[in-house]
């Protein structure tokens, strides 16, 4: 099986988000980075289908220079090669653009599956994905629990809302998007790390952006605009009160 | 025209759809309602108590089951057809499926997980809901948004009446990829918490594993989910798909109640962005107040039953 | 089960901090120099990334710089900004009495206002650009010897173990279970901190300390912080004395003015205090809220916090530094100069220095104690002794006092350091602390409250657990504790009553709680993912039962900017 698993270097979890001087992103010179964390699920998933129906693992990149830190991850983690198509503006480009990177990464390699975190943790807008399989003629199916491989179709469970489940067939070449906690991480190994080095990491250029797209005119963060109101009283009619506001004011309820 | 694609299952709406009705009316632009399926039209007389200017049936047996590439060549058709300036769709797991591939079908530029509708564009959460964006769409042409559970209100819904029409769409079944089987339900592994519509998280000031269960009861009159602050967790008396905070999940739900929860920094990280947020605590000084939007400073263990009897009375 | 994978080099760093960074560097350098059948080095470093675990003031002396990376100006060394100007201050609570004249260990001209944080990363990147591995979040727990039936000499230094991974907290192994990878290595070169894990052990099986005198540390309490423009100016130092230590408490405040309105300020206090209820976190505070302080951080935001211990003892507790296939270098070793508050290049230069011992020893295929002792020649003939020797007994001096110790200190730029009794009577600094019954006589204070309590109003102070946020500190939840209390019977009952659980007090990220047993007595809660790896624990408590030990590879703290 040839697989292409599409990762992302995102910034981590823990940083202290400030806004930069322009309010259209963070202030990210100098943060501390890792590897979005539905990708590192889909690229376990990789891994272990290529464990257990053999092949290839080639891990496919859109972003800055400083993302080789998490492609040197997955390869240090078993991926065989990587691709990466090198540019600054990706790392906050919108859908389209970034599939249409990814797309020029995948197109010649003939593979039989695509495995993509179901969004990043950084915008989450959860289209890359999709965007790509369409981009690729391929077909997709999100959140994806689990993977049972039969020839040359794929039998998938999707997560739906409230528990409910659902097992979907698809044909190869297909592309999956993966729920984060579908399996469990394994380490990169020491000797994997030192392995990583001698792997094959393809530059790719970056296809020509296009001309619009959705853009992020003001970041910031949510602010608190009201007055804490505290409400007085019994505890019951504190409560009737509250009920009444939650209702009525924030309409929350 | 903002051309509104409701959702059903089964024959039952999913009520988002009223919500994302409700987005539409918003902006005073001409609303229509289309919804999928095969045999919808119980679903259908629903969705014609909208105000709105028509509702159109894309019935055909190739949509009996959901599928991403039946839904995409229904679709695309119908938006050839109908010309909307704006698709709007509630962001649910089956939009999450399709609406990308969609816009991309028709190059079409979409925004995901929409909060509000300004002038310029969207509004919408990012960075797990610490932050906010204005998302200019950045396109003259048509485009689709997708709005997150609870950011409407389903009963802020105008009412009216809306003609029904079938729309002369035909679905070519053997170009659907998919073969889906019948959706089950399954005791979940993990909670994710982060679909929540409302919250009601416990922290120390709920001193046993014992008063869980009175927050539980706060937790379903609310229609919500059950979380908790990190010394909760650590102590066993939830599970840890229950946390939140920094070493937890971030969420940003409609509401977020916080029932003897001190608000220490590394609680507050994992819900700050939430919309509307209340405090239940004895101590006045408590740094949850400071980001609550309501407080009430006393003992859960009768504010808590105080409120149960509010919600149901 | 996943196999114990195994590694070889020829020489192995235990550490990647100033000293490591810098033995790798002047490694890679030897070879380009000497030539020959390159050598496979390597450095390991608990931390997730180079840099996120160092700490430090600081105020750096480029003198090993200088000789390291010459051209450290073009190659971009990160040197926030030079020391513009230099105050001593001795406070008292609501005062402040500036010194007149700063006194030369003091003096700070020529030297450089940095972020060890960022100093550390850009050594990581020289390092690595030379090809050596740096290999992050790969903690070594375990110091592997010869066996006596082995081909080499027993019970000499062969490498070390890495931590296993995949444990969960009740200690079974989990699917992603991998053992630790052992290392060997023909020399190892020891640079794993103040405290270090490793060394600690070492010394202790090979004796090193035999006649030295004991240990001695401080806790030093850090943050950094984004004040208001205009408030102050780059490249001023800032030391304090005095408020709000006690006279018989060695230590005091740092305020150093960065660039871009970065303050980095924090309080260095002696774990060798007599006081059972004093709370260096707590005095921190009040430091910060004292005018000359606050005056500066008001309206500031608070951007980063941290702590880590100093090794204070001086020359005399430095132990051997040499064992078969072994070197210690740096804070491990514990080369500091406690009277300028400077060991950045004292790390480097023995760095450095073990360097060039290993390189001789293994390139001359001679790893005998003879080649590996010429370390140990070249450190007394180096610049640190010259520095170091002088200032002996000043920690020590401070054991009788502050004025004393300052008179000490003072008295031995015309003295040469030396006392009557030579080295100076010195303990270990966590026998010092008084039992409260003695020290506190008839007005025992609860040991859950504050002596001096300070408020917290989360604009200027805060609470441990929000400075815990602040430093970045994020580690697998589900692992064993690694803060190992050998017997934690002892804390609800016999530590309560002679010294009212001091844990909750010096540890500065809220690790150690007395929480309600339900039964009602108190037992010891370890928050073990709060820890930010400083080893107080390890230092100072009253009957060394903690052992600290590596967590899971890459947890801690994230230093950004420290």
């Amino acid at each position: 099986m040839k697989i292409a698993v599409c990762i992302k270097q995102v910034v981590t979890r823990e940083w202290q988000l400030r806004v930069n001087d322009q309010h259209t992103w963070i202030r990210d010179q100098d943060a501390s980075f890792e590897l979005n964390e539905p990708d590192a699920y889909a690229l376990e998933e990789g891994l272990r289908l290529k464990e257990k129906h053999g092949g290839e693992v080639v891990v496919c990149c859109a972003g800055p220079a400083r993302a080789t830190q998490v492609i040197r991850e997955a390869l240090a983690r078993g991926a065989d090669r990587a691709v990466h198509v090198e540019s600054d503006a990706l790392a906050t480009a919108d859908a389209s653009a970034v599939a249409d990177a990814l797309a020029a990464a995948i197109r010649d390699e003939q593979v039989d599956l695509v495995l993509t975190g179901l969004q990043s943790d950084d915008q989450g807008f959860g289209q890359v994905g999709v965007v790509l399989a369409e981009t690729l003629g391929i077909p997709h199916a999100t959140i994806i629990m689990a993977i049972e491989k039969a020839d040359a179709t794929l039998r998938v469970k999707r997560e739906l809302e409230g528990g409910w489940f659902q097992w979907v067939t698809l044909p190869m070449p297909a592309l999956l998007t993966i729920q984060s906690g579908i399996n469990q991480l394994r380490y990169a190994t020491l000797k994997g790390i030192m392995a990583a080095k001698k792997k094959e990491i393809r530059k790719v250029a970056p296809p020509a952006p296009p001309s619009s797209g959705p853009r992020i005119t003001r970041l910031y963060f949510p602010e608190k605009g009201k007055q804490t109101q505290l409400i007085a009283g019994t505890p019951a009619e504190a409560a009737r009160e509250l009920v009444k506001r939650l209702r009525e004011e924030a309409r929350a309820l | 025209m903002i051309l509104v694609i409701a959702e059903q299952r089964d024959g039952r709406l999913n009520r988002a759809s009223l919500e994302t009705i409700a987005a539409a009316q918003s902006t005073g632009d001409t609303v229509r309602i289309a919804i999928l399926g095969s045999g919808v039209d119980g679903v259908a007389g629903e969705l014609g108590k909208a105000d709105a200017a028509e509702v159109i049936v894309v019935d055909d047996p190739a949509l009996k089951e959901y599928t991403a590439d039946g839904w995409v060549l229904a679709l695309e058709q119908l938006i050839a057809a109908e010309k909307p300036d704006r698709v709007f769709l509630a962001h649910t797991y089956q939009t999450r499926d399709f609406a990308p591939a969609l816009a991309a079908r028709l190059k079409r530029p979409l925004v995901t997980d929409c909060i509000a509708v300004t002038g310029g564009g969207y509004v919408r959460p990012m960075f797990q809901g610490k932050l906010q964006a204005e998302v200019a769409v950045g396109d003259a042409g048509a485009h689709l948004a997708t709005f997150q559970i609870g950011a409407f209100r389903a009963d802020q819904m105008k009412a009216g009446r809306a003609p029904i029409r079938r729309a002369a769409v035909a679905v070519d079944g053997s170009k659907i990829r998919q073969q889906p089987d019948a959706p089950f339900k399954e005791a979940r592994q993990a909670v994710d918490l982060s679909q929540a519509e409302r919250i009601v998280a416990v922290g120390r000031g709920i001193k046993g594993q014992e008063h869980i269960e009175l927050a539980q009861k706060l937790a379903q009159a609310m229609g919500a989910e059950l979380a908790a602050s990190r010394p909760i967790c650590d102590a066993g008396w939830l599970p840890m798909d229950r946390q939140i905070g920094s070493s937890g999940q971030t969420v940003a739900p409609k509401l977020y109640v916080a029932l003897g929860i001190s608000g220490a920094i590394q609680h507050l990280v994992g819900m700050k962005g939430s919309r509307t947020i209340v405090a239940v605590n004895k101590d006045g000084e408590a740094p949850i107040f400071e980001i609550a939007d309501y407080g009430i400073v006393g003992d859960l263990f009768e504010v808590v039953p105080a409120l149960i009897a509010a919600l149901n009375g | 089960m996943a196999e114990r994978e195994t590694l070889e080099v020829d020489i192995l760093i235990v550490g990647g901090g100033p000293a490591g960074m810098s033995a790798a560097l002047r490694l890679a350098q030897l070879q380009k120099e000497r030539g020959g059948e390159p050598l496979a080095i390597a450095v390991l470093e608990k931390a997730r990334e180079a840099g996120a675990h160092m700490l430090s003031g600081a105020v750096l002396d480029p003198s090993a710089l200088h000789d390291l990376v010459p051209d450290f100006t073009e190659k971009g060394a990160p040197l926030a900004i030079d020391v513009r100007r230099d105050d001593i201050y001795f406070l008292t609570r609501a005062a402040k009495l500036r010194l007149p004249i700063t006194p030369p260990f003091f003096r700070n001209h020529g030297n450089y206002i940095i972020s060890l944080n960022r100093f550390v990363k850009w050594l990581a990147g020289l390092v690595e650009a030379e090809g050596i591995d740096i290999f992050t979040g790969f903690p070594a727990t375990e110091v592997l010897y010869e066996p006596s039936t082995g081909s080499g000499q027993a019970g000499a230094v062969v490498g070390v173990r890495t931590g296993d991974r995949g444990i969960d907290r009740h200690g079974r192994k989990k699917s992603t279970f991998e053992p630790g990878v052992d290392i060997r290595a023909r020399v190892t070169i020891f640079a794993d901190g103040v405290r270090g894990n490793l060394t600690k052990a070492l010394v202790r099986r090979l004796g090193l300390d035999e006649g030295k005198s004991p240990a001695v540390y401080a806790l030093g309490i850090k943050e950094l912080w984004e004040v208001p423009a205009g408030r102050t100016e780059a490249g001023r130092v800032v030391h304090t004395m005095g408020y709000p230590l006690k006279m018989e408490e060695f230590g005091g405040g740092f305020m150093y003015a960065l660039p871009d309105n970065l303050v980095a300020v924090g309080l260095v206090a002696g774990l060798d205090y007599r006081d059972p209820m004093f709370d260096p976190h707590v005095a921190f505070q009040h430091l910060k809220r004292h005018p000359v302080i606050a005056s500066v951080l008001e309206g500031g935001t608070l951007v980063r916090y941290g702590a880590k211990a100093l090794p204070e003892g001086g020359w005399y507790t430095i132990p051997k530094l040499y064992a078969p296939g072994a070197l210690i270098a740096g804070d491990a070793a514990g080369f500091m100069n406690s009277a300028r508050l400077k060991g950045i290049h004292l790390a480097m230069r023995t760095g450095m220095l073990a360097a060039e011992t290993a390189f001789d020893a293994v390139r001359h295929g001679d790893l005998s104690d003879t080649a590996l002792k010429a370390y140990d020649d070249r450190v007394n003939a180096s610049a640190v002794r010259t520095e170091l020797y002088p200032v002996r007994n000043v920690h020590q001096a401070f054991g009788y006092g502050t004025i004393f110790g300052a008179a000490f200190t003072g008295l031995s730029l015309v003295t040469g350091g030396g006392w009557l009794k030579d080295p100076m009577p010195a303990h270990g600094g966590w026998t010092r602390i008084r039992k409260l019954a003695e020290y506190y006589k008839d007005a025992r204070p609860d040991p859950e409250s504050t002596v001096n309590p300070v408020k917290i109003d989360r604009q200027l102070t805060f609470d441990r657990v929000t400075g815990v946020h602040y430093s970045g500190t994020r580690h697998p939840e589900d692992q064993p504790s690694h803060l190992i209390v050998h017997d934690a019977s002892v804390c609800a009952t016999r530590c309560r009553e002679e010294y009212g659980n001091p844990c909750i007090r010096f540890c500065p990220a809220n690790v150690y709680e007395m929480i309600d047993a339900g039964d009602g007595t108190r037992k010891l809660q370890i928050n073990a993912s709060n820890c930010v790896h400083c080893k107080t624990c390890d230092i100072m408590d009253p009957y060394q039962i903690i052992d600290w030990v590596p967590p899971e590879g890459g947890g801690g703290p994230q230093y950004e900017g420290m």
